[in-house]
């Protein structure tokens, strides 16, 4: 194996080179049906190809074993020595799913013996794909006739390409252009973009022949229908020949080509090559998308990655970089004033119009500054649809595979949100939809019974709203059993039956995120990945992220995410304990009131307080922390949490608020309960910051409450 | 002691960065990097390169397209020139070989060799 | 500047902190005929903890710290002060005096104010993540022949963080293995 840097590397490019893979299948994915763009399938061949040498190259034969089958089979595919069908491309799918799988296990440096199976059996799959026919016969590029020394520099691809223009019967040219060595790459694309639409361009050579010391000349070879004036009208200074010295031969013009047909029906019979737009789509259960953004293919859309690499628009770049001249700016007038103020003296009062500058310059410092960070922040943020279009493609073979008539709607994955964050909401949302589709959806027969559509509706839907973003997983199908939660909680030992009695509907629900509500067995069999919802729980809390149910027996299961748009720098308020000093995130703060302690109640020895005729329970953060507790008269109670499930945070101090940039604590302090992480403030002492969805956890647990 | 430049046309940053990486430890060999085949036709003309290595699979003009330009320009045409490439297409790699690539190297290769090659290639001791 | 000045600066160079003071206690450092000629002696860091002197290896010293304000971490390990603030980076404070049995609990320390002058902070490298140990005071690097080294010598104390002794110039420096002092 590399060393860890280089790994680094690796996994930097494999991961790209498997995003723009997982690009073009899906634009293959949704394009069933229909001719393939050949320069997409080389496109795919070429990213097989490459993630075959480099993985090879570092070592990381697990990858590169599969990626060199993947290749053999698109090889063939490019070659039209395999049709395009549908078992094809859901094969393609599941193997770029495993790369990445693989993948993942070399950038965390673990081993896949889990995955070897999977892997192995894969192999075999493409293996037995890519023994289709080879195309014997006659060679058609002899018989026409192209210069030998041309042919010499083609790749074995290039000519099969050129093969399938002459079969196609189309006129063969060459069209041979001159351009400055400086701007030769952009002349040629836009070269390029204009002959595309007339025909195909099989190569381009740059021309052995030398021009002078400041130009180049290219060889382009161009296959096109078109009549030689309608090509010649797009060459603006190129000129053009013919390429062949002889006519293709007739009869091959009309054969059927097997090459690129897109078999989508269970017949393999040749069809005619001009018959391509009219193969109707296969009975994918999956419906096209309705919704308008969610699965959009802009050129930033891409697949969750594994690098710590976020591409940035350079306009954001620019942004910066012009923050950061102002700043310079203002560093120079702070040095003059600096001097000035050096040369005056000690002793001697400064003037004041020094002062009144110096002023100045610390406002357009602050503002530089905010606008810096803001900056930074605009850099870190990505669409949600990077995770969605991977989230939407593992849906349609989980649909395919489950048997069941689902719809798949996606919205909002243009909102944007810190890379951070997109990152790791990956594997909580699938773990959701997969619980919508295993268990919300009902059998198709149970829903006729109930006079529901037969197809089920599964959503993932991303709105922006205010410094958050709600991220909702909800279905049309059974809903939750209220009755069954119950059981399930009393029989497991997570509340006792008295109180689940006593619990609102709401809170019955989120017990469902109790650790220990899912067996092992369940799990495995809810949803094949040995998490369950607390797991998802736990994941959402660690990106200072909430998540709430909603359930109706019979009408459905929604989940809602609720999560800050960015992790790296928050709002916080700072509260003082027993002279400590905590920073809790604004974003779970509700309200803040002062309570006097003679008013305080209890209710079952816990002591409880009332707000607006709302009894909550008073927790004093002094002896959650096993603190010295100072005798007082009243408190001020920060009240953190959701809607219903709120409580009472009592501290001596308010502190104000900061901006704060949560750092991880180091190495073995890891799991510290209560806290995410710490800060640093002004005078560079740590804070510790407050993780308030595991304070309301463990403070309100039944188990906790019995004891 | 003279330095001897050689360019390197590789499309894949990691390979790139290792061939560079192992290239840069010969003393008297300046390495140079061209991302694909336009970006080589571009350099080629501003250095006197005395050993050209290149990928075949590249996005814009491919390897053998760019060796036969090498080799049947008069200005390079007496430069060596190596084709590292995935474990060899044999029709491929014939053409390399016959249309004047000196050497033909298959990925994975051990950096070692790679050296060893340009070592003997340049006369460096 | 000597290869022992330079080695200091590496370990103990802090912009904003004085290090003179460490220059003048460091011992000279000989390698002297007691030393096999074919052996190049390791280097450590010795540093005293309560009255007896520790060494650990200096490959596993990260650097000195000058001890600033340390925050309490409710709930942690009573082996753990507190959390300190290394130019950004959140790192444990180790006490290690109560696994080494030379103290019954570990002290608390909220700032310099709390520890003696010569108090300072060893932080280590560690896979499980860079720690700060709290010394009482850092003497500096001393060169220690592997082969010269003994095992430590069974006391019927557990003291299993005790990898070995090492004498020089009249001075016995217990080696310690921090990984195991901090688990």
């Amino acid at each position: 194996m590399a060393p860890p840097r280089a790994l680094d590397e690796f996994v930097t490019e494999a991961n790209e080179i498997l995003e723009s893979l997982a690009k073009d299948l899906f634009v293959l994915d949704q394009e069933r049906g229909r001719e393939p763009d050949p320069e997409r399938l080389n496109a795919i061949f070429r990213a097989a190809h490459s993630l075959k040498g480099l993985s090879a190259m570092f070592g990381v034969d697990r990858v590169s074993r599969l990626a060199h089958r993947a290749e053999d089979v698109l090889d063939a595919l490019r070659l039209g020595r395999v049709p395009l069908d549908d078992r094809l491309v859901d094969t393609l799918i599941e193997t770029l799913d495993m790369l990445q799988a693989l993948l993942a296990r070399v950038s965390q440096g673990t081993h896949a013996p889990d995955l070897e199976v999977g892997a192995d059996h894969l192999q075999e799959r493409l293996a037995q794909l890519a023994r289709g026919q080879a195309d014997a016969g006659v060679d058609l590029l002899d018989q026409v006739g192209i210069d030998p020394q041309m042919r010499s520099v083609f790749t074995e691809y290039e000519e099969h390409r050129l093969r399938e223009n002459v079969k196609k019967g189309v006129g063969l040219w060459k069209v041979r252009a001159v351009y400055s060595l400086a701007d030769f790459d952009q002349q040629l694309a836009a070269l390029n973009a204009r002959l595309k639409p007339l025909g195909e361009v099989v190569s381009t050579l740059p021309s052995s022949q030398p021009g002078d010391e400041s130009s180049i000349a290219f060889d382009l070879v161009f296959g096109s229908s078109r009549a030689r004036g309608e090509i010649e009208a797009v060459l603006d200074g190129a000129t053009l020949s013919p390429l062949t010295s002889r006519p293709a031969p007739t009869e091959v013009t009309p054969r059927p080509g097997p090459a690129l047909v897109f078999d989508s029906s269970s017949s393999n019979a040749p069809r005619p090559a001009t018959k391509w737009d009219d193969v109707s789509g296969s009975g994918v259960a999956l419906p096209e998308p309705t919704s308008a953004s969610g699965l959009r293919l802009s050129p930033d859309t891409s697949l969750r990655s594994l690098t710590q690499t976020v591409r940035v628009d350079i306009g954001r770049l620019d942004a910066l970089m012009n923050s950061i001249g102002e700043l310079l700016l203002i560093r120079s007038n702070i040095n003059r004033l600096a001097e000035a103020a050096r040369q005056v003296g000690t002793g001697v009062a400064l003037p004041k119009l020094w002062g009144q500058e110096l002023q100045r310059e610390a406002r357009a410092l602050e503002r530089k500054l905010d606008e810096l960070q803001k900056g930074v922040l605009d850099v870190r943020m990505v669409p949600l649809g990077q995770v969605f279009d991977k989230l939407t493609r593992l849906m349609r073979r989980l649909v395919r595979e489950s048997g069941k008539d689902v719809d798949f709607e996606v919205s909002g994955g243009d909102v944007e949100l810190d890379k951070l964050i997109v990152e790791e909401l990956s594997d909580p949302l699938m773990h959701l939809l997969r619980n919508s589709l295993d268990h919300g959806i009902e059998p198709p027969e149970v829903r006729r019974l109930h006079h529901k559509p037969q197809r089920g509706k599964i959503r993932l839907k991303a709105r922006q709203q205010g410094n958050q973003v709600l991220i909702e997983v909800g279905d049309d199908g059974g809903g939750m059993d209220e009755t069954r939660i119950r059981q399930v909680a009393v029989q497991r030992g997570l509340a006792t039956e008295e109180q689940t009695r006593e619990m609102s509907r709401r809170d019955l629900l989120n017990l469902v995120f109790l650790p220990g509500f899912s067996t092992r067995a369940d799990v495995s069999e809810l949803s094949g990945r040995g998490v369950g919802l607390d797991v998802v729980k736990t994941n959402l809390a660690r990106l200072s992220g909430l998540i709430d149910i909603d359930s109706r027996r019979g009408d459905g299961t929604t989940f809602t995410l609720t999560l800050p748009l960015t992790l790296a720098i928050i709002r916080a308020l700072m509260v003082g304990v027993s002279g400590r000093t905590y920073a809790v995130p604004l974003s779970s703060v509700m309200e803040i009131v002062s309570i006097r302690h003679a008013d305080l109640r209890t209710v079952e020895r816990r002591e409880v307080f009332e707000v607006r005729g709302q009894t909550l329970p008073f927790v004093r953060l002094a002896r959650v922390f096993k603190l010295a507790e100072a005798q007082r008269e009243r408190s001020f109670v920060v009240l953190i949490g959701l809607a219903q499930q709120r409580i009472g945070l009592a501290v001596d101090e308010l502190l104000g608020q900061e901006d704060i940039v949560t750092k991880p604590l180091g190495g073995r302090l890891r799991a510290i309960p209560g806290v995410s992480g710490a800060t640093e403030l002004g005078d560079r002492r740590a804070v510790l910051v407050l993780d308030v969805g595991a304070l309301m956890e463990e403070l309100t647990r039944p188990a906790a409450a019995a004891g | 002691m003279s330095t001897h430049k050689v360019l390197i046309v590789e499309d894949s940053r990691a390979t790139r960065e290792l061939l560079a990486a192992a290239l840069g430890e010969l003393d008297g060999v300046e390495v140079h990097l061209a991302v694909s085949g336009f970006e080589a036709l571009k350099v080629l003309p501003r250095h006197r390169f005395e050993l050209i290595i290149t990928d075949i699979n590249m996005p814009d003009i491919n390897g053998l397209e760019l060796i036969n330009f090498v080799k049947k320009n008069p200005h390079y045409k007496e430069t060596p020139l190596f084709v590292v490439t995935t474990e060899g297409r044999p029709q491929d790699r014939d053409r390399g070989l016959q249309l004047g690539a000196s050497e033909y190297v298959v990925k994975p290769f051990e950096p070692a060799d790679i050296c060893a090659l340009v070592r003997r290639y340049l006369k460096l001791g | 500047m000597s290869r022992f000045a330079e080695l200091l600066d590496r370990f103990f160079y802090r912009p904003d902190e004085d290090v003179g003071a460490f220059l003048e206690l460091a011992p000279e450092v000989d390698t002297g005929p007691e030393v096999a000629p074919e052996e190049v002696p390791e280097e450590f860091l010795a540093f005293q903890l309560g009255d007896e002197t520790y060494a650990v290896p200096i490959a596993t010293v990260r650097e000195i710290l000058k001890v600033g304000d340390v925050t309490e971490v409710p709930r942690g390990a009573p082996n753990v002060i507190g959390l300190i603030n290394v130019r950004g980076e959140m790192l444990p404070l180790y006490d290690v005096k109560v696994r080494l049995k030379l103290a019954d609990a570990a002290p608390v320390v909220r700032s310099r104010a709390d520890v003696a002058r010569g108090a300072r902070i060893v932080l280590i490298r560690d896979p499980e993540g860079d720690a700060g140990v709290l010394v009482d005071r850092v003497h500096g690097v001393v060169k220690l022949a592997l082969s010269r080294l003994e095992s430590a010598p069974n006391l019927g104390l557990e003291r299993d963080a005790v990898a070995g002794l090492g004498r020089k110039d009249g001075n016995l420096y217990i080696l310690i293995d921090l990984e195991q002092a901090l688990s």
